[in-house]
């Protein structure tokens, strides 16, 4: 398709503070609990961001800082952000924090940074974002902590201590517990969540395996096509599978080339409404199949001023030109939100759905991607919920997640908005496409949206 | 004091022995009621059976109010258009419910029928058809609501005896859906009020209106109302006077209004002011210690809000006392004083007000009548006399502050368990439960609730009106 020039350049930004992705670096994702059991998120963010500097050598000494995303923080290093630049090598006098919005914290780090460069506070900042589910903490019942910190200050007599036992009981509060991705005012599931959307969108068990299906074949097929090399820095593990030492992962794990209908269709669904031992009708549709796998990875994102980016001689792939971020109910549909955040993002740049080249969503489930899909391209919604009188569009599938999406290559929270952007940033660099628009739906009811420019573009 | 029988029925083993034994008790149904401030989706998933007669207008009001609730609209007859419409856009699709053959465990949680173009008693069938399928099926603390048309001239002879005809349907609806904690309500919509329908039928659905049933309730279009009124925290910015904030009713009222975002003044005699203070302190409201009944109070309480505020918004007159004596035992200062509190300190507050440019559009007066004003009691003549004339006052008012845009109306309360009740003796405070359709007393947040709901922006559309907050405590024959 022909390159358009939108010329929507945030209002008020100088075109030289515009802030570019000149490339990125991930691990290879894998499932949580295998290959990266013993690398906890700051070792393997650690690794995302050495690997960018190898890829792109830079002066050290031009980073000005790391904006990174976590979503499961170890609580004692919370600002995981400044141990992964000080592990990683970077000059002590680079700062950096840590930003976290649920799945959405890796875009929201690089949108931390893109207007902190659009503002002139900084040139060149390392953007991204790392999770690891195998290392979330278990944490010990506040109870055994409220009853037990007293002992542990102060001098204490055997009375205390049979004291401090006494209120412990019943022993079975003190089991700790197993960390949960439940909503906290709810206290649904996000699979939950996923099946009541799907339910209430009418999102046939069939369309989602369909989806994730398609997402597999693409992501296999952009794997075998040899572009995702370039993003992706392999990753050394002390453990294997087979418990020998040292060994490197080179390349994703969770996608399956070989999956198909049948495989899929087979599978039992995974949440309650749809597991009848939880209390479900059996009619569930979510199964592990059409679902985002935990996972554990990091990825990283090189931003910089469009007049640092030329100052250094690097041809940057793309520009970050506009976001938006939204919050809708988590009592009602709680993944929605892209629905309303990506309209939000064509709005403010005045434009429309068909005028955008690449489309690519964060596929936590298929049941919600279909789901804001069907509200994109539904009047209804867009006169209810957004003010306008046409639906936003449908969104034209040969244009969406082009090289798969969440469902095949895993989701280890805080990585994929900059895993995304960086494959995104890459396509329009390659094609010659103008615009992609970015769509992520997190815990809490939060929906994001970005739009990256091509950057060869005015 | 605690209702022993109310207490039993939450129990499902007690429950389930009383029936076992055949036991010739009804054990009244535990209420829901609204928990923290109004919810933006009040009937989150619940579902909803809508029926219409053929024209109704009021379809896409309806499909609306639903869908900004969060219900589930499952459609019996009439349009379906907007339901789909709506359905769509909040993921909440309409379905299709076929009366005669209802889906085996299908337990709704409310059944709207919309008479509103009812023209012919013969029309009345269908609304049988309806509730013959639903009642039994409706879910505990279940609502059945009927949309109906007020009695305007421009209705033909038959179409007005057959609007009357759902008065008579709603009231006995009433009485036999109770004891499941159901209730049942006519809401009168005016032609030209549809775009008010909204708040109305939220709140008569909503948990807030526990206490509420067999009540017509008109919306008329006759007092100037917001285009899109607020569904959650519709107080915010709001300044609410409530006078007898000590305790009772007052307090749950004054609560009630600052958890929907309004600053209170808090008025009580000095001789409560330490109450009234406490109450005022935890909702972050102010205090106003006078008697209202003093020559002075008035403007007492027109210059506090003048200079604190600069105007009021919302007007509760709950102050109220009883001095019960059959009227030939009765003092004259036992006469004199109930008149003072409950009847003459709301007129000359509201026309030193009124005087003083503090009530402003938008405006909300409510007063406390009684369901005992309505009814009469041995030993309330004086009682009664203030209630009955509090009723006929909000009427009038209403006319008179219509072109200002502000609404006058009166809650009545029924049995509501509070420390005045607790005082009666034990077997009238008894029957007096058991004689309302839900089985119980209300409590004082029952009609704080109605009060609140009555002071907020969407209820423009009602105006001169009493409703009662009885659980349905009305004998007919």
């Amino acid at each position: 398709m022909a390159a358009k020039s939108t010329s929507t350049r945030r209002a008020g930004v100088p075109k030289g503070r515009r802030a570019v992705v000149v490339g990125g670096a991930r691990t290879p994702f894998v499932k949580a609990f295998a290959e990266y059991l013993k690398l906890d998120t700051i070792a393997l963010g650690t690794a995302a961001v050495r690997g960018l500097l190898d890829r792109y050598p830079i002066p050290r000494r031009d980073v000005d800082s790391v904006v990174w995303g976590g979503v499961i923080l170890p609580s004692v290093w919370p600002n995981i952000g400044r141990e992964i630049a000080l592990d990683a090598g970077l000059d002590p006098t680079v700062e950096a924090m840590t930003v976290t919005r649920a799945c959405a914290s890796g875009l929201q780090a690089i949108t931390v940074a893109a207007a902190a460069i659009e503002r002139g506070d900084a040139d060149v900042i390392i953007a991204g974002g790392s999770d690891s589910t195998s290392n979330a903490e278990v944490k010990l019942p506040q109870k055994l902590v409220h009853v037990a910190a007293p002992l542990m200050f102060g001098k204490r007599t055997p009375a205390d201590v049979l004291g401090a036992l006494g209120k412990l009981m019943p022993l079975s509060e003190l089991l700790p517990r197993v960390p949960k991705i439940a909503e906290r005012t709810t206290g649904q599931v996000m699979g939950e969540a996923a099946e009541d959307m799907a339910r209430r969108n009418e999102i046939s068990r069939a369309a989602q395996d369909e989806f994730a299906l398609r997402s597999h074949q693409r992501a296999a097929a952009a794997i075998a096509s040899g572009r995702l090399a370039r993003e992706i820095t392999p990753m050394a593990t002390s453990v294997t599978a087979g418990g020998a030492g040292e060994n490197w992962v080179h390349s994703d794990t969770i996608v399956r080339a070989d999956s198909n209908l049948e495989k899929l269709s087979r599978l039992k669904s995974a949440f309650s409404g749809g597991r009848k031992d939880h209390g479900g009708n059996g009619a569930g549709t979510v199964t592990a199949g059409n679902s985002s796998p935990l996972t554990d990875g990091a990825a990283a994102v090189l931003l910089m001023s469009e007049e640092k980016a030329h100052a250094l001689g690097l041809k940057p792939l793309a520009r970050v030109s506009q976001w938006a971020y939204v919050g809708v109910d988590p009592s009602d549909q709680l993944l929605i939100g892209p629905a309303l955040a990506m309209p939000r993002v064509l709005a403010r740049m005045g434009l429309e759905l068909g005028d955008i080249d690449l489309i690519d969503m964060h596929e936590a489930f298929a049941a919600q991607v279909l789901s804001v899909l069907k509200a994109l391209g539904s009047a209804a919604f867009a006169r209810a919920r957004l003010g306008r009188e046409r639906a936003v569009g449908e969104v034209d599938p040969d244009r969406l997640n082009v090289h798969g999406g969440s469902l095949a290559f895993g989701h280890p929270f805080a990585a994929t908005g900059a895993r995304m952007v960086t494959t995104m940033a890459h396509e329009l660099h390659d094609t010659g496409k103008a615009t992609a628009l970015l769509g992520i739906c997190a815990a809490g009811g939060l929906g994001a949206a970005a739009l990256l420019e091509n950057a060869n573009l005015p | 004091m605690s209702d022993f029988l109310v207490e039993l029925g939450k129990r499902p083993a007690a429950r389930r022995l009383v029936e076992r034994l055949g036991l010739p008790l009804s054990l009244p149904q535990t209420l829901r009621r609204g928990d923290g401030p109004w919810e933006e989706r009040p009937l989150g998933n619940w579902k909803v059976v809508v029926a219409a007669s053929p024209g109704s207008k009021l379809s896409a009001a309806l499909a609306k109010t639903l869908a900004a609730a969060g219900a589930s609209p499952h459609i019996a007859s009439g349009e379906d258009a907007p339901f789909h419409e709506l359905g769509e856009a909040y993921g909440r699709p309409a379905l299709a419910v076929d009366l005669a053959a209802l889906p085996v465990g299908f337990r709704p949680e409310a059944a709207i029928f919309d008479a509103s173009a009812l023209d012919d008693p013969a029309g009345l069938r269908a609304l049988y058809d309806f509730f013959h399928a639903l009642s039994p099926v409706l879910a505990r603390c279940g609502r059945a609501v009927v949309l109906g048309c007020p009695q305007v001239a421009t209705l033909s002879a038959p179409a007005a005896a057959a609007q009357a005809a759902l008065e008579g349907v709603v009231r006995s609806l009433a009485k036999e859906l109770g004891r499941r904690g159901s209730t049942a309500q006519l809401l009168l919509v005016n032609p030209a009020a549809a775009s008010r329908l909204e708040p109305v039928l939220r709140f008569v659905l909503s948990a807030r209106s526990a206490f509420i049933t067999g009540q017509p309730i008109a919306i008329e279009a006759s007092v100037s109302a917001p285009a899109e009124p607020p569904l959650v925290r519709p107080l915010e910015h709001k300044v609410a006077l409530v006078t007898g904030a000590a305790r009772g009713i007052g307090e749950a009222t004054a609560r009630t209004l600052a958890r929907e975002g309004a600053h209170v003044v808090c008025v009580d005699r000095p001789s409560d002011e330490g109450a009234a203070g406490q109450v005022a302190r935890a909702i972050g409201g102010s205090l106003l210690a006078v008697d209202i009944t003093a020559a002075e109070a008035p403007e007492a309480i027109a210059r506090h809000l003048s200079e604190r505020h600069g105007r009021v918004d919302v007007v509760v007159h709950n102050a109220g006392i009883t001095r019960d004596k059959t009227i030939a035992r009765m003092s004259a200062e036992m006469w004199d004083d109930t008149l003072a509190v409950n009847l003459m300190a709301p007129v000359r507050i509201d026309q030193v007000l009124e005087k003083g440019g503090l009530l402003r559009p938008g405006g909300r007066i409510v007063c406390l009548a009684s369901v005992g004003g309505i009814a009469g009691n041995a030993g309330q003549t004086n009682y009664a006399a203030s209630k009955a004339g509090i009723a006929a006052y909000v009427r009038r008012r209403a006319e008179e502050l219509r072109v200002h845009g502000i609404t006058v109306n009166a809650v009545a309360p029924g049995l509501i368990e509070t420390r005045m009740t607790a005082a009666m003796p034990r077997m009238i405070l008894e029957a007096g439960r058991r004689l309302s359709a839900l089985g119980q007393g209300g409590q004082p947040v029952d009609v704080a609730e109605a009060i609140t709901f009555l002071a907020s922006p969407g209820a423009a559309g009602i105006t001169g009106a009493v409703l009662r907050v009885c659980g349905g405590a009305f004998v007919g024959a």
